[in-house]
């Protein structure tokens, strides 16, 4: 058993790993994945209350199988809100609402803005940097609500998780999902000594709708 | 020149999505839930600019829950065959249930790759080209997708 074991848990030869092509992980995401691997793999029996269901209900006993309709096609359909709701299709769960498992999201986001900005270096001309950033990406950037109409919403740091329309989810380091809505509230983004003001109250729009609209260059701002 | 550059952003975009949505999953292999919402919010910035996927991205994509495939984790692969000689590689979605066929054909080739479909059409010619070091960053990250290509080609 303890020989087994061993086996199990030992890592790759170094010989092996070339002719693999696989690299070993590291000992917490080796976990992880087994455990999920475990889960997904294992499907619920649906036999358990076998003996409720005999009890509660009538038990067909002339049964016919029911005939299949040939003109159903299998092409997937896409769910509908109610389906997506019932899902919580996009909820993070709350035991994985963890500030240092999105450090590294936000060290390829770093890579993602850098490179977007042909290097940002310090001499770059801070309106080309902004006129990239509007159309950007902001997933996995921290943010601070720098002014807001609600005071209390002022100060809050954390790692963007989730962009929807009128709302940004962030994770903060006290491992809280916090829901600040982008209307009347202002947020700074800071990547490599550069620090750009995001206006909410002009970004309230989907993630994916940002990329395809025009934004206008005149209009107030008042907070 | 502009419509190109804006173009490149959209894809570094989308692209950045795609290895976010890969990094998430590493990170904590049961949080499907924001490998989902970055593939989704990808799906429909392609979807907005009309740009094209590559089919190897399509394919790691559900097309039902738009949850992202890798076998073992969200998604369960086996190999299956219908007739003598034809074997198709079916990955199904775990949470969803919604599986994609594949045939194993060693001697399929892409209309991308294919040499007319760079001739007839000189107009998206550049974008299918930009597409391809696009594809190719992704797969650093990934580590399934090169298996499953590798499957695809040996059986």
């Amino acid at each position: 058993m303890n020989m087994d074991e061993a086996l199990v848990r030992a890592t790759i030869p170094q010989d092996l790993v070339k002719v693999l092509c696989v690299e070993p992980r590291t000992r917490y995401k080796a976990e992880a994945f087994t455990e999920a691997f475990l889960k997904n793999s294992i499907k619920p029996r649906s036999c358990h209350n076998l003996k409720s269901m005999l009890t509660h209900k009538a038990v067909v006993l002339g049964y016919a199988r029911p005939k299949k309709d040939k003109g159903k096609s299998k092409r997937a359909k896409g769910l509908n809100a109610q389906q997506k709701r019932a899902m919580k299709v996009f909820q993070i769960k709350p035991e994985h609402q963890r500030y240092e498992l999105f450090l590294p999201l936000h060290e390829l986001w770093r890579q993602y803005v850098i490179d977007l900005c042909n290097g940002l270096k310090p001499t770059c001309n801070p309106q080309f940097v902004q006129q990239k950033l509007l159309k950007a990406d902001f997933h996995g950037a921290i943010i601070t609500v720098v002014r807001s109409k609600c005071p209390s919403y002022v100060g809050a740091t954390g790692i963007l998780v989730q962009e929807f329309k009128h709302i940004f989810k962030i994770i903060t380091k006290e491992d809280k999902l916090k829901v600040i809505p982008k209307r009347n509230s202002v947020f700074a983004v800071e990547v490599n000594g550069f620090v750009s003001h995001i206006y909410g109250s002009k970004f309230e729009q989907r993630a994916s709708e940002r990329s395809a609209k025009k934004f206008k260059v005149r209009g107030t701002i008042d907070l | 020149m502009a419509g190109q550059m804006k173009d490149k952003d959209a894809y570094q975009r989308l692209n950045y999505l795609y290895q976010a949505a890969h990094c998430v999953l590493s990170q904590n292999p049961e949080n499907v839930e924001l490998a989902r919402f970055y593939c989704f919010t990808q799906k429909t910035i392609a979807r907005r600019l009309v740009l094209r996927q590559d089919p190897s991205v399509k394919r790691t994509l559900c097309k039902k829950c738009c949850s992202l495939l890798v076998p073992g984790v969200t998604a369960s692969t086996r190999q299956r065959r219908k007739s003598r000689k034809a074997r198709f590689t079916v990955v199904r979605c775990l949470s969803c249930e919604q599986s994609k066929t594949l045939l194993n054909d060693p001697d399929h080739c892409l209309w991308v790759d294919r040499p007319e479909a760079q001739q007839k059409q000189p107009g998206p010619g550049p974008s299918a080209k930009k597409q391809q070091p696009k594809d190719k960053k992704p797969a650093e990250s990934a580590s399934s997708k090169p298996r499953a290509a590798q499957s695809r080609g040996s059986t």
